[in-house]
């Protein structure tokens, strides 16, 4: 919800926040601004990237070593046009990132690094500028960041964070696997967020002794878990064309009887349903088909 | 599952999970327990619902009785060996075998076992323990296990189950003596209190040896996730005060983790009020049980002299507020954590905010908004900087009818004009 409303809602907000503040507080946040290489130029530049986490992370360690200050941060390709402003491309260095993302977690916190992460993968188009400006508020104050909520950047990384960590908390229970032919346990889901990450490290550890894939249809990648390690790959868009085993069937069935006599006629309260078990989740899900 | 087998399983299944359907407790969390190679699952502490059913409480674990064959005839219980249902029976097996089923499609949690009397509560008893020790030793099952002991059941038997399971929880149903002997004449106060000082007592032993083997390999923790019960609220005459009090006994005394309630509902007949379920007294008292266990509140404080119930018209905490109005209001900037928390609109999350956000920034009614606090209540208890959010009288007639409950009025009211 947040990343459809936020943008629309507010149009002028974003375009105010873009403007002006940032490049002022850029510079005061860089750590080396007035050092010895003072001479450097600061730029004003839109930036772009591959889209991935680590890329973002490259970003940011342009910013401190590069000198740039961001007045966009876009994936590249899908970037909009901005008039007299240079666009550099920033390259995806996993060294770098790892660093930046150490710096954030010994310099900052591990509750930040775990803000910024969560908030990446809610997929609204302004979060890459509030989560900047988060990392460079917490390198100037350290822990203390997640108190600054007077800032509105700091509110909106930790309402960004919040909910992907809430459809990633609501997936863990709604995610339904049905059993292949191939013994392999297959489920697909249709996030709001990009929260597949999040889900495949919990079934590591809960459905350690079996194959599984959990299958993004919206981002068309899926979770692969062989029985001891995942990878996230890539997938052809559509439906997968698979079937089932035997017995799998049954115990569908099995399930369904089993919820739909678990409720309590004289307590019957279909809008508590909906707001516990939202109807986007449910066209995936075994007990509403 | 062959398919005369499986119309067999289709059938207890539809029985057993119907007759456990009234105890509302249905939590998973509580534990954290890694998962291992070879056995099946992990339990986390937070807890995860699986899904939500028509009536909008979670399922998050298979809750089935082993048995619905009672001999005991509890006046509020669907199962009792008066009503006229379909019995059934399940084996350990087939137990195992759904749970493990329903488990490796992240249907569910873990399990939930239950079960009628049958013979006796020690019989009833083994047959659990029986149960659970094949889903947890034969089927190497490593989810979460609720377990529900027997009234009556041998002080043995429950340490055994203890081991076993994840939670352990025994009923009180009827809040009081005189009702237990009206309406459950087959169970006695003393004989519900016993296993559960029995598990408190599991409890407190594992913690100490847990103490004493720090560096032991495995130590089997006995009722990691606590104990619960559960109250039913409108079969017998019982005043709110008294069903409060006694949850608070019990959060003491017995260091439960929960009390649910049930709103009584009329099940297969008997001499109980055929009403409609009393649903919003029953929230209320949910609220109320916030209130003592995560907001520091006393029962006591909770009732004043005249009124043994409480309101159905203003939250607990609103009420409480309203008749303390000498204790506000309080200023955000200054007051304690625990001041805060009393604050009606100032939930737990927002009191951390609120501590942690003044610690750089003086906090006024505009940053309090966008801390999600709901100023709509709050906003008649508190000061920002020494100001109040709006001018009006400081008197309980005034700002009561403001905090009453909108959402139970049932319509809307054409405005009236003042001229």
């Amino acid at each position: 919800m947040v990343n459809q409303e936020n943008p629309s809602k507010n149009p002028q907000k974003k375009r105010g926040q873009g403007d002006e503040s940032p490049c002022r507080e850029l510079e005061t946040a860089s750590p080396r601004s007035s050092s010895f290489d003072a001479k450097i130029v600061q730029k004003e530049i839109a930036v772009t990237f591959d889209g991935t986490f680590d890329g973002f992370l490259c970003v940011v360690y342009s910013v401190y070593y590069d000198k740039i200050i961001p007045l966009s941060v876009q994936v590249d390709g899908r970037e909009q046009l901005s008039i007299g402003l240079e666009v550099r491309f920033i390259d995806t260095d996993v060294e770098k990132a790892a660093r930046v993302y150490t710096g954030i977690r010994k310099k900052i916190s591990e509750d930040a690094a775990h803000y910024v992460y969560s908030a990446f993968l809610a997929e609204d188009e302004a979060r890459f500028l509030a989560i900047l400006k988060y990392i460079q508020l917490g390198f100037k104050v350290g822990h203390m960041v997640n108190s600054h909520l007077q800032e509105d950047f700091v509110r909106q990384v930790h309402k960004l964070a919040k909910y992907v960590q809430r459809e990633a908390h609501l997936l863990l229970g709604f995610c339904r696997f049905a059993e292949t032919s191939q013994k392999v346990y297959y489920c697909h889901v249709t996030p709001k967020s990009d929260v597949l990450p999040l889900l495949a490290i919990h079934f590591c550890e809960r459905l350690m002794n079996q194959q599984w894939v959990i299958h993004d249809k919206v981002r068309n990648k899926a979770a692969i878990y062989d029985g001891n390690s995942y990878v996230i790959a890539s997938v052809p868009a559509g439906d997968a064309n698979i079937t089932y085993a035997e017995g799998e069937k049954e115990t569908q069935e099995l399930w369904v009887t089993f919820f739909k006599t678990l409720a309590i006629d004289a307590r019957k309260n279909y809008k508590l349903q909906r707001q516990l078990l939202p109807l986007y989740f449910r066209k995936n899900m075994t007990e509403f088909q | 599952m062959r398919h005369n087998t499986f119309m067999d399983i289709m059938d207890k299944l539809q029985i057993l999970a119907d007759a456990a359907k009234y105890d509302v407790a249905c939590t998973s969390s509580g534990n954290n327990r890694a998962a291992t190679r070879g056995a099946l699952g992990n339990a986390v502490s937070c807890g995860i619902c699986h899904s939500f059913t028509a009536d909008g409480r979670c399922i998050s674990l298979l809750k089935i009785l082993l048995t619905n064959k009672c001999i005991y005839d509890c006046q509020y219980c669907g199962n009792r060996r008066s009503t006229d249902i379909p019995r059934a029976e399940f084996t350990p097996e087939e137990v195992a075998e759904l749970t493990l089923r329903f488990y490796q499609r992240n249907y569910i949690e873990g399990l939930f076992l239950s079960s009628a009397i049958i013979r006796s509560p020690d019989y009833t008893m083994e047959l659990l323990i029986n149960a659970l020790k094949i889903v947890r030793e034969t089927y190497r099952f490593n989810g979460y296990i609720h377990v529900k002991t027997i009234p009556g059941a041998d002080a043995a038997l429950i340490r055994q189950a203890g081991l076993l399971a994840d939670r352990v929880s025994v009923n009180i149903e009827l809040p009081s003596q005189a009702s237990l002997e009206k309406f459950a004449p087959e169970k006695t106060k003393q004989n519900i209190l016993a296993p559960m000082r029995t598990v408190r007592e599991g409890i407190i032993q594992s913690k100490n040896e847990l103490a004493l083997y720090r560096h032991a390999r495995y130590e089997p923790k006995f009722a990691p996730a606590g104990q619960s019960t559960q109250l039913i609220v409108g079969a017998s005459p019982e005043s709110d005060s008294k069903i409060v009090t006694l949850a608070e006994g019990l959060y003491d005394k017995f260091k439960l983790k929960r009390v649910f309630y049930s709103a009584y509902i009329p099940v297969g007949g008997g001499n109980l009020p055929t009403t409609e379920p009393p649903l919003l007294r029953e929230h209320r008292l949910y609220q109320a049980d916030w209130l003592l266990r995560v907001y520091g509140f006393a029962a006591s404080e909770l009732f004043s002299h005249a009124d043994e119930n409480l309101s159905l018209e203003m939250d607990p905490k609103c009420h409480w507020a309203v008749n303390n109005l000498n204790l506000f209001p309080v200023e955000v900037n200054k007051a304690d954590f625990l001041t805060l928390l009393r604050v009606p609109g100032i939930g737990k999350l927002s009191a951390e905010k609120i501590v942690a956000a003044r610690r750089i920034h003086k906090i006024d009614f505009d940053g309090l908004k966008k801390m999600r606090v709901v100023l709509k209540r709050a906003k008649y208890f508190i000061t920002c900087d020494g100001r109040t959010y709006e001018k009006f009288p400081y008197a309980p007639e005034i700002i009561a009818p403001r905090l009453k409950d909108n959402t139970l009025q049932s319509g809307y009211t054409q405005l009236a004009l003042p001229w």
